[in-house]
Formats: C-alpha cells, sequence, structure tokens
C-alpha cells in the first residue's frame, strides 16, 4: 500500500511539473490571465456594477448564478448533515471513555464550590472549562462581532463581504458554545427563526434574483441606471447579509450536529 | 523565483499538493484522510490565487491609492467558491466519520474492511 501510494505520488508530481512548465510567466501584465476578460473587469467594473471591491463585483454581478448555487451548495451540506442520525446512539459520547472518567465525583463534591467560582463549568458536559479560555473568548467577542459586521458592511469598497463575515461570525458562534455551553449559546439563534436563517443565503439570492427580473428581464440583473444606485445598492447589501447571517448559522450548526445534536 | 526553470511558488503548491495526495491515499484513519484531502484543496486554492498575482500590482479594489495593474479578480472570486465547497465536502465527511465511528467503533479503514 505504501509502495503504491508512493508511485501514485510521483506520478501526481511528473504530471503537475509537466503542467506548470507549461505555463506562462506568472506575475506578467501582459499575460493572458491579465489581458483576457480580467482587464475588461478591471476598466469596466465600477462602471457597470457600482461596485469599487472587484471581487464582490465578479462575486455577485458577473458571476451572480455560480454564488447562487455555491450559497445553495453549503446550505445542502447543511440539509445532508442534518438529516443523518445523531452522531451520539446510546449515550455513548464521541469522547473517550477515560477522559469523561477522568473526573471523579469526589473532587466537584468536595471542592465543587470553589471551582465554580474560579471554572466555568459546562453544564452540559461536565468538562470544565480553562479560566483563560473563558476570559479571552468573553473579552474578544465585541471585538470579533464588530469586525465581522464591519468586512460585511465595507465589504463592497474595501476587502471583505458576506462570506468572510460569515466565517467570522460562524466562529464566534461556534466559539461562544464552546464557552458558555449550549443552552446559552442556543440562544443567541433563536429556535424559531432559526430555519428561516439557515436558508437566508439562498432566500436573499432567490428574491434579489427576481427582482432583478422584474427591472431588468435577466435573473440576476442589476439595474444599471445612475437613478437606480441606490436601489442597485440595497439588492447588494441584501445579498451579502443573507450570505453573511445564512453562512454563520450554518457554520455553527454544523458544527453543533457533529457535537452530537 | 524560478528553480529549474520552474515558477518557485508553483513548485511549492506542487509538494503541498503531493503531501496531501500522500495522506489520503496512505493512511489508513479515515480522519487523516479528510486532511490529507484539505490539504489538497488548500494547495489547489494556493495555485488558482497565485496565477492571478501580478507584478507590483495592487489588490482588485477601486479607491484612492490603489493603481493598475491590478491582480485579477476572477481567480479570487472562484477560489471562494471553491472554499465554501471545500467547507461543505468537509462537513458531510466529517459527519458521515461520525456515523462510521458510532456503527463500528473505529475509523481505521483497515479495521473497518474486516467487518462484514
Amino acid at each position: 500500500m505504501r509502495g503504491l501510494g508512493l508511485a501514485l505520488v510521483l506520478v501526481a508530481a511528473f504530471t503537475i511539473v509537466l503542467g506548470i512548465g507549461g505555463l506562462p510567466p506568472r506575475l506578467d501584465p501582459e499575460g493572458p490571465v491579465h489581458t483576457h476578460v480580467g482587464a475588461r473587469y478591471a476598466e469596466r467594473g465600477l462602471e457597470e456594477t457600482g461596485l469599487r471591491n472587484l471581487v464582490a463585483a465578479v462575486l455577485l454581478v458577473y458571476r451572480g448564478f455560480d454564488t447562487f448555487l455555491e450559497v445553495v451548495v453549503i446550505f445542502t451540506a447543511l440539509v445532508a448533515v442534518l438529516a443523518l442520525p445523531s452522531g451520539v446512539i446510546g449515550g455513548t459520547s464521541w469522547r473517550e471513555p477515560d477522559a469523561e472518567t477522568s473526573e471523579p465525583d469526589a473532587e466537584t463534591s468536595e471542592s465543587g464550590d470553589r471551582r465554580a467560582a474560579a471554572v466555568v463549568d459546562r453544564p452540559d458536559t461536565g468538562v470544565p472549562v480553562s479560566n483563560v479560555v473563558g476570559f479571552v473568548v468573553r473579552l474578544l467577542a465585541p471585538f470579533i462581532a464588530v469586525f465581522a459586521a464591519a468586512l460585511l458592511y465595507r465589504g463592497h469598497v474595501t476587502p471583505g463581504g458576506g462570506f468572510q463575515a460569515a466565517a467570522i461570525f460562524g466562529a464566534l458562534f461556534i466559539a461562544l458554545g464552546l464557552v458558555l455551553g449550549r443552552a446559552k449559546a442556543d440562544r443567541l439563534v433563536p429556535r424559531g427563526v432559526r430555519p428561516y436563517l439557515q436558508a437566508m443565503g439562498p432566500l436573499a439570492f432567490a428574491l434579489v434574483g427576481l427582482l432583478g427580473w422584474r427591472l431588468t428581464g435577466a435573473f440576476l440583473g442589476y439595474p444599471s441606471e445612475a437613478s437606480a444606485y441606490v436601489l442597485r445598492e440595497a439588492m447588494v447589501v441584501a445579498v451579502e447579509v443573507g450570505i453573511a447571517v445564512g453562512g454563520a448559522v450554518i457554520l455553527a450548526r454544523l458544527f453543533q450536529a457533529l457535537e452530537g445534536r | 523565483m524560478e528553480l529549474f526553470g520552474f515558477d518557485l511558488d508553483y513548485v511549492a503548491f506542487m509538494i503541498l499538493f503531493c503531501i496531501g495526495l500522500h495522506m489520503l491515499v496512505v493512511k489508513s484513519n479515515l480522519l487523516k484522510k479528510l486532511l490529507g484531502l484539505n490539504v489538497m484543496e488548500t494547495a489547489v486554492f494556493a495555485f488558482i490565487i497565485t496565477s492571478g498575482m501580478v507584478d507590483s500590482g495592487d489588490p482588485p479594489i477601486l479607491v484612492a491609492g490603489t493603481n493598475p495593474p491590478f491582480a485579477n479578480p476572477i481567480p479570487q472570486a472562484m477560489v471562494l467558491t471553491g472554499i465554501v465547497v471545500a467547507v461543505s465536502v468537509t462537513a458531510v465527511a466529517l459527519a458521515l466519520i461520525v456515523q462510521i465511528h458510532a456503527h463500528y467503533g473505529t475509523i481505521e479503514v483497515s479495521e473497518l474492511k474486516e467487518r462484514p
């Protein structure tokens, strides 16, 4: 098996070396990468889309269908994960048995009060959360949230955007869930609205796409007149917010599902 | 920078890709296989992003202070798509690995093969 694997890797390496040997020189401003359609985006992207961040312009306007289906892909992944039966069967936990028994009851009963004051327990697992981790996560949480919101809000004029904000918001949800325990973390995203939030990416895209259809006759079309500047901006922001909120909730939910909930 | 006539960055990504492929093929642990897959994906993303860079270029954001030539925005947008797909694949694969562990009590392929 090892020999076979090594042989396969060598074949792959050889093939890739042949491939990269035939590529045009990198970093050359006259290379095909920069003279083909990319040059047109740089020239007319601002005028055609009104977005100063050309990556966002490509993502939301020029290749909007691609992004729409990409949002559908991650939503489908969540549906697939949730469709599987829960990972915890018959009460057996994913954790190694040693880790669970290594916390004797004597310790908790003896110095339970002192420990409760010093260490924040996750009530659901009984595994204590380190003071340092708990403090740092609580301290940084508002800053992380502001950073994610800034990435989202300024995404069309600076580096950033919906997906980046989604990743950071999702990480924040997961970190808070680890530190605060499941019950409190669940309250961050109320159960009633959770299904709608999880589907928010595809929903926002579909709504904006249909609105564009109504206005311009093309699905995901954006009105190009200068007078429709505000409307176009609002459509872009709606899609970005949908991606950010939907993506963040999906990421947090995926993590919960893998924990066995 | 060049190495034997090949772009050094491309060679680095080729090596990274091969490391991931080796993990994917040789390792028996399903989690390690998944890690290998992610390493391969990272190599591909880095390759695509790098191919769109330009000498003394600016990020493709048209604000005061940035001037042509701009890095190509298309590879960056494509990689963003790719990353989301990679996350989806990883999530589904992890969920399946959890299922396999709950069912068979192991995630080693060598041990799984012996089970009925």
